[in-house]
């Protein structure tokens, strides 16, 4: 078992769903949340035109910038690794997430850190950087705001973009009521600003004292030895320019080769994320502060990573190394807004976590995660990256046939209807009977209740039959007639 | 022309009106329709469990009972779909059923498709006194581009008001063997369309997919609405007794 199957609940998928069905505090925050996101983002995409472009245009453009980065990764790779240490940048490599918190908590030690402000990073959940920090005794702290919530309630991201999008107000209140020793008091929507004050005055001494400052990257640009930060809060900026070390944590896949690919792909990431045509903060960090500078770190470290996504290079599965963590395939999946993140069981959810968790943690690990998918394909018609991704998904749900990961009654079902509509005359007669059956057990209105061979359809619908004849033998008689 | 018409596994075991609507359709715009006697199941449900060999059984059975025709009508976006996306990549490295499968699909319309794009024609038989809302099912929409072609039918039945509801292309929560798998989930994702169909008031829902169809229904009912009736188009198209 591979470290980052060690930390996964994906197994626990269809058991954990049932469980967020039945949550109304949860399904309430989802429900408040989707549309905003939706809708958000339409208005992103229409307002392309402005400038001339529409969505098919640009993301095919995008498509090609990252089907050209990871056809010579290894090159881009390379030539940011040189680019980087130029600029007075230190590059380290690690295989997997344990290396990463290896490699952070001596770097940690080595600068006598006891506490470290982090910017959001998917990659450090991966790496499980935070238990690594704190069992070196050096303090994570996480900044972004849906970031630090969840860090409070001792809980993981739901969302890549939106950490705490399963919150809902009054379960934040009670967070921030006892983090910063205060009562709870009665919030609405329009008390946010004043939560959002408290909280700052509270990270604000965190980022004048922390030592080290941990931040991801969206893109790593080649050609200048750059990492591209995308934030809307600002707390990036403070991450990674007010402590003297800066660790920047990010997979392989987010090199771009240069700056014009990488405004580029800004013109779709905003908007595939939130909808806006630029974020709030844009940060472009090269090397280390140079004489003069204000502000900047001393010390700059790059900790590219591995786990897992090299083995994707030449797989069925490359295109998803395109992805460029926008969220958009979640935000627009049924099963996603029905669930929230966390039942999905792994650091990322959504139809690009029910990719990435079997690919990353073991696809043994997580054989719910391709099936939980209508196959509705709303993902794969907002992915500003064109991943096709219910094509990946069942590519996986064939490698799990492939590899005998079925169950053997499913197979043999299977099998059994494929082997009975392979032979006509039999199929007619069967199905003849079939449907008189189904006929006799429905109700005088033609509606069956409770049906034994499939109780998960029948637990919250029920089944219209028809008159109890199938159309090959109604259309059989009607031609004698 | 001569054409097949391919009524799908679903609506010969669950609603045969769909069958008999979409034939009276066709031969109402001056096709001759043949019903291939030895049709079962286009083989949808063991790809998408990803049994890629019982899929690919199915299609070459499929494929052979069909290709002689000029065209093939089927009255199931995700049937159609089944034939005109996934066979040709089930056989794209087979020099023998590749350029079969790639023939059959490119001569294969879903029925809404069919009737606007390919025979164009400008009346319907049918007549519905009442308003309906229209379902986008995913494999139609997204995989065939189907959106304006029913609407255009819808708008030539006589008495017809269509009151487009909120949502429209969102996935109603079937997805095949989903909906049994995660009957939660699906009943979950149904609800909001339920929800959906309510706030558009009207009489009857419509879609192009007796699945999508069958799961919206079953919901429905289940809920206690037992007033909205669920239509597949070709039986709002056909009219009364097709």
């Amino acid at each position: 078992m591979t470290a980052a199957a060690k930390h996964s609940q994906a197994m626990h998928f269809q058991a954990r769903a049932g469980e967020k069905v039945r949550n109304p505090v949860l399904q309430r925050a989802l429900q408040k949340a989707k549309p905003l996101f939706v809708g958000k983002r339409a208005k992103g995409m229409a307002a392309l035109a402005d400038d001339a472009l529409d969505f098919e245009t640009l993301r095919t453009a995008c498509e090609a910038i990252r089907n050209r980065t990871l056809a010579d990764l290894d090159v881009w790779l390379d030539i940011f690794e040189e680019r980087a240490k130029a600029t007075g940048a230190e590059v380290l490599w690690a295989r997997d997430g344990e290396e990463v918190g290896r490699l952070v908590v001596e770097i940690a030690r080595r600068h006598g850190v006891t506490k470290a402000t982090k910017s959001k990073s998917m990659l450090s959940e991966e790496a499980h950087l935070n238990e690594a920090l704190a069992e070196a005794g050096i303090r994570p702290v996480e900044t972004d705001l849906g970031e630090y919530i969840v860090q409070l309630a001792g809980e993981a991201p739901s969302h890549i973009i939106a950490p705490a999008v399963h919150k809902t107000i009054e379960e934040v209140e009670a967070l921030f009521a006892r983090e910063h020793g205060r009562p709870i008091e009665t919030r609405t929507s329009a008390d946010i600003p004043d939560m959002t004050r408290e909280a700052r005055e509270v990270l604000r001494q965190h980022f004048l004292t922390a030592e080290m400052g941990i931040s991801g990257a969206n893109f790593l640009i080649a050609e200048t030895g750059t990492a591209a930060l995308v934030t809307n809060e600002g707390n990036g900026r403070m991450v990674t320019t007010l402590p003297k070390v800066h660790v920047v944590v990010t997979g392989i896949e987010k090199i771009v080769p240069t700056f014009e690919d990488f405004a580029t792909l800004m013109r779709m990431l905003p908007r595939s994320a939130t909808g806006q045509s630029i974020s709030n903060y844009v940060s472009l960090l090269t090397g280390t502060k140079r004489e003069g500078d204000h502000d900047g770190p001393e010390k700059t470290v790059f900790i590219l990573v591995d786990n897992g996504r090299a083995g994707l290079l030449g797989s069925p599965y490359q295109d998803m190394l395109r992805c460029i963590r926008c969220g958009a395939c979640m935000n627009h999946c049924p099963v996603y807004f029905s669930l929230g993140g966390h039942a999905y069981g792994w650091v990322y959810p959504g139809p690009m976590g029910s990719v990435l968790t079997p690919l990353y943690t073991g696809i043994e690990n997580a054989l719910d995660l391709p099936h939980a998918s209508t196959g509705c394909n709303q993902c794969g018609s907002v992915c500003p990256v064109r991943i096709p991704l219910p094509r990946l998904m069942h590519r996986l749900r064939e490698e799990q046939v492939e590899r005998g990961l079925r169950p053997w009654s499913e197979r043999l079902a299977l099998k059994a209807w494929a082997w009975l509509a392979g032979r006509p005359a039999l199929y007619r007669w069967m199905t003849r009977r079939a449907v008189r059956y189904l006929n006799w057990l429905a109700d005088d209105d033609g509606r069956i209740r409770i049906l034994g061979m499939a109780p998960g359809w029948t637990a919250g619908r029920d089944l219209p039959v028809a008159s109890g004849r199938t159309f090959n033998e109604l259309y059989k008689a009607r031609k004698r007639a | 022309m001569r054409l097949a018409l391919y009524v799908t596994c679903l609506v010969d075991l669950m609603r045969p009106s769909v069958g008999f609507a979409a034939l009276r359709l066709l031969e109402e715009a001056g096709c001759e329709v043949i019903v291939p006697e030895g049709q079962t199941c286009c083989g949808q449900p063991a790809w998408s469990a990803g049994e890629r060999g019982l899929a690919a059984d199915l299609a070459k059975k499929a494929i052979a009972e069909l290709e002689a025709f000029d065209h093939v009508v089927i009255p199931s976006g995700s049937c159609a779909d089944q034939v005109r996306n996934i066979y040709p990549q089930l056989f794209a490295n087979d020099p023998d059923w590749g350029p079969r499968a790639r023939s059959l699909a490119g001569r294969t319309y879903e029925l809404t498709s069919f009737l606007v794009d390919v025979l164009k024609i400008s009346a319907v038989p049918g007549a519905f006194e009442g308003s309906v809302t229209y379902h986008d099912s995913c494999k139609g929409l997204r995989g065939l581009g189907i959106k304006r072609q029913p609407r255009d039918l819808l708008s030539r039945v006589p008495g017809l008001a269509l009151k487009e509801m909120g949502e429209c292309e969102e996935c109603c929560g079937f997805g095949g063997a989903f909906s049994v798998k995660f009957g939660d989930v699906s009943t979950r994702i149904v609800d909001r369309k339920c929800e959906s169909i309510a706030a558009a008031a009207a009489d009857a829902v419509v879609g192009g997919d007796l699945g999508c169809l069958m799961n919206i229904e079953g919901r429905l009912r289940r809920r206690g609405d037992e007033t909205t009736r669920v239509l597949h188009i070709a039986e709002v198209l056909a009219g009364g007794d097709a």
